[in-house]
């Protein structure tokens, strides 16, 4: 007891050196867990939702773009395809397709327009409001809901797509109509709508007043000053239409979820050709491989820590021991006072046993914050 | 109070029945009827559009919209007819277009041309929506609509496969009494008091002239001029009616010449009769040379 009083005393004296080495400690211990946590949740979440999403349909390029835009929203584009895609996987009677346009982005969240063939596929459910009914409407994640302090009868707006598209790409003001229950996984960051919404915002819809006047001798004559409407609402919302071919308009990528096995292995080999614009991804596969990689750069990581943390270890136990060496005196004047060898000893191994505890401690309290928001951190890191 | 008691248990279990039972919404009377005819008692058919009210135009609000998200299948008439289906949200799992088979043939009707700001000139074209008035056309879309509900309800399977061709039968076998029927009527203008027979005269051989008249409502005197002015041109004898008019209209029409009929398309739901029954009645009426 009174070794660890005068341990502790000795480190509060020093608290400058015993705070430094308490948290290089801390860090030493802390970093290759807070690692290994986020690594295996990243793993697991990818995983889990890759082996979630049997097929993914988007444009011939980098499978890895297309299945990190689809599947995770995150800020790889693949090229569109078109709504004509969609419709070819429908008409085969093989599977559901689900249109997915990932184009948007409001308040740093991805806008995804869809269907709501979605929300039965993920099995997502709203923890409050309705579910999207019109034009317009949309439903929040949950971690945007939270981050933006939002909720049904609030609104966003859309952001262009970049600063230079003025032209193509307006701002159009979504109305929140509910917010979904937490699921820990990309969708968590997303504002849902309706695909027609998306293509609203991308200007291939639109509602305006009246385009044509006639007059007295009924010459029909169109209005050069159309007014298109940035909000949709009840009273507009009849005007609202779209131009062009259905079967043209564009779409991220399209979920492909067949009605079996055998469903899906004939799909697959209807998109092999490589002529063909338009591929069909595994993310299972696509993921695994990713995974692969990215443990295989962990492996490296985890040895150059190692080698990291063998070098602080021992340059900790430097300090503590020439912090030893300049307190020989002090230790001269407690022999002459007639402590013993062990009591020195016991001295030495209480101010280790303090400084190791509060290492752990504050070790502890950062993998266990890391920890409790691992699925919200995943959800970011796999959106980035 | 013992009948009062099984009144409501009654009620109750009708309730939970309904509940229990596969629902299938459809945009208009006609297929709503399909639906009946395939589905039986062991379909709840949604038809959410109020009496008097025109499908066309119709628009839900939003807990018929989540009725309708609810339902395991979804019928649309396609061709343009119910325009709100293109602003609302719905699973299209659930969805079928029951003309698309056919879309090839839908009738183009007129476009308004306009451009918004550097986006050139594009065009609003029309396309005529009552493709069930050609009944060939109607047993092509009961067709779609069995098929969707074969493969959403696959408890419902056996029923419907067993009721299609019944349903096929009486609807090409109503093409052909209309053939029929309407024989002795090609080569002469028919005028309408609505553009809702675009298909009705194509499979049938007919000229049918239409205005734009309020449906039920008595035409103002401009509107009557141009009628004059139509039969003058035409030499029509009829007039068909979308909705029963005011008998002044039916007097006025029949003073200036013209033999008025109320042929509707049934796209709303008939306070009494079916499908079947009053287009039988409607064809043999207008068929009738007296």
């Amino acid at each position: 007891m009174n070794a660890l009083f005068l341990a502790f005393a000795h480190l509060r004296w020093t608290w400058a050196r015993s705070l430094v080495l308490v948290l290089v400690g801390a860090l030493i211990l802390a970093v290759p867990m807070v690692t290994q946590t986020l690594l295996r949740g990243s793993e697991e979440a990818l995983t889990r939702r890759a082996e979630a999403t049997p097929l993914v349909l988007g444009a011939r390029g980098s499978q890895l773009d297309l299945v990190m835009s689809a599947v995770y929203f995150s800020e790889d584009r693949a090229q569109p395809i078109t709504r004509a895609a969609e419709d070819a996987v429908w008409d085969s009677g093989l599977a559901l397709p689900i249109p997915l346009h990932t184009a948007f982005q409001t308040n740093g969240a991805r806008i995804v327009g869809t269907s709501l063939d979605y929300f039965d596929f993920r099995g997502l459910e709203l923890a409050t409001g309705r579910q999207i009914a019109l034009l317009g409407e949309a439903v929040l994640g949950a971690q945007v809901a939270e981050r933006l302090g939002l909720g049904p009868g609030d609104s966003v707006v859309s952001a262009p797509e970049n600063l230079f598209d003025l032209d193509g790409v307006y701002p159009l003001e979504l109305q929140i109509t509910g917010v979904l229950a937490a699921t820990g996984t990309p969708d968590d960051e997303a504002v849902f709508t309706d695909v027609k919404t998306a293509w609203v915002i991308a200007g291939i819809g639109h509602g305006h007043d009246d385009v044509v006047t006639a007059d007295a001798d009924g010459n029909v004559t169109a209005s050069a000053a159309i007014t298109e409407f940035q909000r949709i609402t009840p009273d507009n919302i009849d005007s609202f239409h779209f131009h062009g071919a259905a079967e043209d308009y564009p779409l991220s990528a399209v979920l492909v979820v067949p009605n079996d096995i055998r469903s899906g292995t004939i799909l697959r080999g209807r998109y092999l050709d490589p002529e063909n614009p338009v591929q069909i991804a595994v993310p299972a596969e696509i993921v695994a491989g990713l995974v692969d990689r990215i443990f295989r750069i962990a492996t490296l990581l985890d040895a150059v820590t190692l080698i990291i943390g063998v070098a602080a270890v021992a340059a900790m136990g430097l300090t503590l021991y020439l912090s030893w060496t300049l307190r020989a005196p002090e230790m001269a004047t407690a022999r002459r006072l007639g402590a013993g060898r062990f009591v020195i000893l016991r001295l030495a191994a209480a101010e280790i046993a303090i400084l190791l505890s509060a290492v752990i401690a504050i070790a502890a309290c950062f993998v266990v914050a890391v920890i409790a928001n691992g699925d919200g951190i995943v959800a970011w890191l796999l959106a980035v | 109070m013992l009948k009062r008691i099984v009144l409501t248990a009654a009620l109750a279990a009708s309730a939970a029945g309904a509940q229990d039972r596969p629902v299938v919404a459809a945009v208009n009377y006609p297929l709503a009827w399909m639906a009946e005819q395939l589905g039986g008692d062991a379909v709840e058919v949604l038809f959410p559009v109020p009496e008097g009210q025109d499908p066309s135009f119709w628009r839900p609000g939003l807990s018929e919209i989540a009725a309708i998200q609810q339902a395991e299948v979804i019928a649309l008439n396609g061709a343009g007819f119910a325009a709100w289906t293109t602003r609302t949200t719905l699973p299209r799992s659930r969805l079928i277009d029951t003309s698309a088979a056919f879309s090839d043939s839908y009738i183009a009707t007129q476009s308004i041309t306009h451009s918004h700001g550097a986006d050139g000139e594009h065009s609003h074209e029309g396309t005529a929506s009552y493709t069930w008035l050609d009944f060939n056309q109607a047993a092509q879309q009961a067709r779609a609509l069995a098929a969707m509900m074969e493969q959403r309800i696959p408890a419902l399977r056996d029923t419907v496969t067993a009721a299609l061709p019944d349903l096929v039968a009486e609807l090409e076998a109503l093409h052909a009494e209309a053939g029929t029927a309407l024989a002795g009527l090609q080569g002469r203008t028919i005028l309408a008091t609505h553009p809702r027979y675009q298909y009705f005269a194509r499979a049938y051989g007919l000229e049918i002239a239409a205005m734009e008249w309020e449906a039920g409502a008595m035409p103002t005197a401009a509107q009557w001029q141009d009628l004059e002015a139509k039969k003058q041109d035409t030499g029509a004898r009829i007039l068909i009616w979308e909705a029963e008019p005011p008998a002044d209209a039916l007097d006025m029409a029949s003073d200036m010449g013209l033999r008025s009929l109320v042929f509707s398309p049934l796209a709303g739901r008939p306070q009494t009769g079916d499908f079947l029954a009053i287009m039988r009645h409607q064809i043999a009426a207008l068929g009738d040379p007296g």
